[in-house]
């Protein structure tokens, strides 16, 4: 206790005079303003703009999907027609190849001849066999042909409905018995006469 | 109080805080784990997991062959396989025009389907109920395969559930039989089996795309930005040198000429003496690429590729080459030979004729075509300077044209030559070659002395295309100049005075040729007694060789001899002097004297 009593007793500083009332700053808060109104303008165009995107993207998207149905009507078109044209390749092949030809020529009454001759123009001489074209034919056609072709085995002949290449209609008959001579010819090639 | 208050406040704060840190640490790693590590697997997993993923075969397109003009001798197509759901092979509800339902019975439409596939509609049916009779729960029974586009979408007009079809690629050779033999053909499973189609599949061969998109789940449209594509890549063109015309002409011609000398089978090749192109080589029997499966398997290949023979008489004019080559002998040289003679090494040599003592000509000798004569004419030089011809013309390897199953034939070495065979090899027997052999040696002898690589692949052009000429050994001097056209001389000598002479003048054409008739063994080691392998081999014109054609006919039975090629060389050699519309000779032939009193 006596410590306590003892301490010396600090005295207190001389307290500050507060400030006076006006130093302090104090006034009354202002009456708040009245709030401005929001500008209508940036709204509008802020609501505008986002409609806007979103129309554009609905729009674009629209756009894409409706141009992949269009896509894939064309992709089917396309396979059709990719059909057809395989189709139509199969209707022809064979049509072009060399056994085909030849038998449709010879339905026809074409030979094929041996040795032929060449006219030379520079001198007019006629070189190589010099005999006139004979009418058997080298190979005969009309009795089979030794090339089988699978594709072309029922096909008609363009030149004889009723023949293939493998067999012929009527092999004979092809060629009438009596053949009448062309009439000779007098002055040239006959032309009609025009006034 | 207050201070602890906010001390409290603050560290509730901070403990908040570290558990959202946590947390969102915790989201970001997985994030990132499902983002970047396994993207990958989990994409793979979506693709599998999402059915709406659809990827189908971009398939690329075989190759054509095509001849010297590009023209097809075998192309690309399409045929489908059709398959029966027998869960489905039932009743079809249907909706007549007017809105109204109907029934369908599966009888009806078995009778339709079977209509187009060419079957009756209780086989439909049948094919369809033997599958559920071997297993209840199928779904799936063959029905036909390769069917047309034409069948294909006529069976889709049936508007039939119980169909599915499966696109096959095929191919279409619109040919046929012409070149069928070289072509070759596939297998219905798409693997090329002979010919080119199998020799130059690197050429002709495609690699299929892919494409994988996602679709929706109407009408199945692609949905844009989904799709994946890996392009299909289209096989290359193959170029052969082969001329389809002609060859349809030969190929024609030798089957009237096999059916009427009474043939087995027969084989013409005709070379270009300036390119050693190989325009036809044609085989009688042969196949259709087409349906091959029609065709006996003896005939599925190339004879005249594949075959070795010994040549005979042919080669009497290598013989000749040889000897003027080697300044032995010249084409007046003296032989003094009969019909028969026993040579001193106790070997005996006969002509196919008997005839007394002759003083041939080296010229008279072919003319006749004496063995005797031949015998004493190799003897001018040494056997292993023949042996070394033999080898410089070709004999004993396979030529560029290297078919499948091309032999190379076979010719010993000279050391191992007993007496017989030291004769023999003087007129083509004791040796074996192949008729691609021949015809290059004798192209040999046309082109002034140089080999050009006899060759049928002119090139590849790929499908963007870069063109690739096929690679060939250059060019090569065998016999001097002077020598070749010396042979050549003598044997247009055996085309106007020899035996055949009379059957195979072209007329305005100076020609060169040889016969030749070798034995056919029996297969017991013996030869086959009056049945021979006959040819025939010429040049044209003699006098500005251009064209070598061989025709050769299997054991000939009206003639057996070589005459029986006669008529068939006299219309293969027209025909090729017309199809490349060679000029007639101007200079006359100036003859030999085939004796020399």
């Amino acid at each position: 206790m006596s410590t306590i009593a003892d301490t010396e007793l600090i005295p207190f500083d001389e307290p500050a005079p507060r400030p006076s009332r006006e130093d302090r700053g104090l006034r009354a808060v202002p009456a708040p303003q009245r709030r401005r109104r929001p500008r209508l303008a940036y709204a509008l165009t802020a609501i505008a703009g986002a409609a806007l995107i979103a129309a554009a993207q609905l729009g674009l998207s629209i756009l894409t999907a409706q141009s992949s149905y269009e896509l894939a009507a064309v992709q089917s078109e396309q396979r059709q027609l990719t059909l057809d044209k395989q189709q139509l390749t199969d209707e022809v092949a064979g049509l072009s190849s060399p056994q085909y030809l030849a038998a449709n020529a010879s339905a026809l009454g074409m030979v094929i001849d041996s040795s032929p001759s060449y006219l030379r123009l520079s001198d007019a001489k006629i070189t190589g066999s010099g005999e006139p074209a004979s009418d058997q034919s080298t190979v005969n056609v009309g009795s089979g042909s030794a090339a089988a072709n699978a594709l072309i085995a029922d096909t008609p002949l363009v030149t004889d409905e009723d023949a293939t290449v493998q067999e012929s209609s009527t092999e004979e008959a092809a060629v009438p018995e009596t053949v009448r001579n062309a009439p000779p010819l007098e002055g040239g090639l006959p032309s009609p006469e025009t006034h | 109080m207050t201070a602890s208050v906010n001390r409290s406040a603050r560290r509730r704060t901070s403990i908040a805080a570290l558990v959202i840190l946590v947390v969102l640490l915790a989201f970001t790693v997985r994030l990132f784990d499902i983002q970047v590590v396994r993207a990958d697997e989990h994409i793979e997993d979506s693709m599998e997991v999402a059915n709406y993923v659809e990827s189908a075969t971009l398939p690329g397109v075989r190759g054509s062959i095509v001849d010297d003009e590009g023209q097809v001798l075998a192309s690309s197509s399409v045929r489908y396989d059709v398959a029966i759901d027998p869960a489905l092979a039932d009743d079809v509800k249907r909706y007549d025009d007017a809105g109204d339902p109907y029934v369908e019975t599966w009888g009806r439409l078995a009778e339709r389907i079977g209509e187009v596939v060419g079957m009756s509609g209780e086989d439909v049916e049948k094919v369809a109920s033997d599958a559920v009779a071997s297993n209840p729960d199928a779904r799936w029974a063959q029905l036909k395969k390769g069917l047309t586009t034409e069948q294909y979408r006529a069976l889709l007009d049936l508007d039939a559930p119980m169909l599915s079809f499966e696109q096959q690629k095929s191919r279409t050779y619109p040919n046929g039989a012409v070149a069928g033999n070289l072509v070759g053909f596939m297998s219905s499973d798409d693997e090329p089996l002979a010919g080119y189609e199998m020799l130059e599949n690197a050429c002709l061969a495609e690699t299929d795309g892919k494409i994988e998109y996602q679709r929706s789940g109407d009408a199945g449209v692609r949905i844009p930005g989904t799709t994946t594509e890996t392009p299909a890549e289209d096989g290359g063109t193959l170029q052969l040198t082969i001329d389809t015309d002609l060859s349809w002409y030969l190929l024609q011609m030798l089957k009237e000429e096999v059916e009427t000398q009474q043939a087995k089978a027969g084989s013409i090749m005709v070379a270009d003496v300036e390119t050693g192109e190989i325009k036809a080589a044609v085989d009688y029997p042969t196949l259709d690429p087409n349906d091959y499966q029609a065709t006996d398997s003896e005939y599925l290949g190339a004879p005249s590729l594949t075959r070795s023979f010994e040549p005979g008489s042919t080669f009497k004019a290598i013989t000749a080459a040889t000897v003027l080559d080697q300044g032995a002998a010249t084409p007046l040289t003296q032989i003094t030979a009969s019909g028969h003679e026993q040579f001193p090494n106790g070997a005996v040599v006969g002509d196919s004729f008997s005839h007394p003592s002759y003083n041939y000509t080296l010229a008279g000798a072919l003319i006749d075509s004496s063995n005797v004569a031949l015998s004493k004419i190799g003897e001018l030089v040494s056997d292993d300077t023949r042996y070394e011809y033999l080898k410089k013309f070709g004999v004993g390897e396979k030529t560029p044209i290297d078919f499948s199953g091309e032999p190379s034939g076979v010719v010993h070495d000279p050391d191992t030559w007993d007496n017989q065979t030291h004769y023999a090899t003087t007129f083509g027997q004791a040796f074996t070659v192949t008729m691609q052999q021949v015809v290059s040696a004798y192209q040999t002898l046309a082109n002034g002395g140089v080999r050009e690589p006899v060759h049928i692949v002119d090139g590849c052009t790929s499908a963007d295309g870069k063109t690739t000429k096929a690679e060939l050994p250059d060019a090569e001097r065998v016999i001097s100049e002077e020598a070749a056209q010396q042979t050549v001389e003598i044997l247009e000598n055996v085309a106007n005075e020899g035996a055949v002479s009379d059957m195979i003048q072209v007329p305005g054409y100076r020609l060169a040729i040889k016969t030749g008739t070798a034995q056919k063994t029996d297969g017991n080691g013996n030869y086959k007694a009056g049945l021979y392998f006959t040819s025939l081999i010429g040049i044209a014109p003699a006098d500005d060789p251009q064209y070598v054609v061989m025709v050769s006919l299997d054991e000939p039975r009206r003639v057996t001899s070589s005459a029986a090629t006669a008529p068939a060389f006299q219309k293969a050699m027209t025909q090729v002097l017309k199809t490349y519309r060679v000029t007639p000779s101007e200079e006359p032939y100036e003859p030999l004297p085939k004796f020399t009193d």
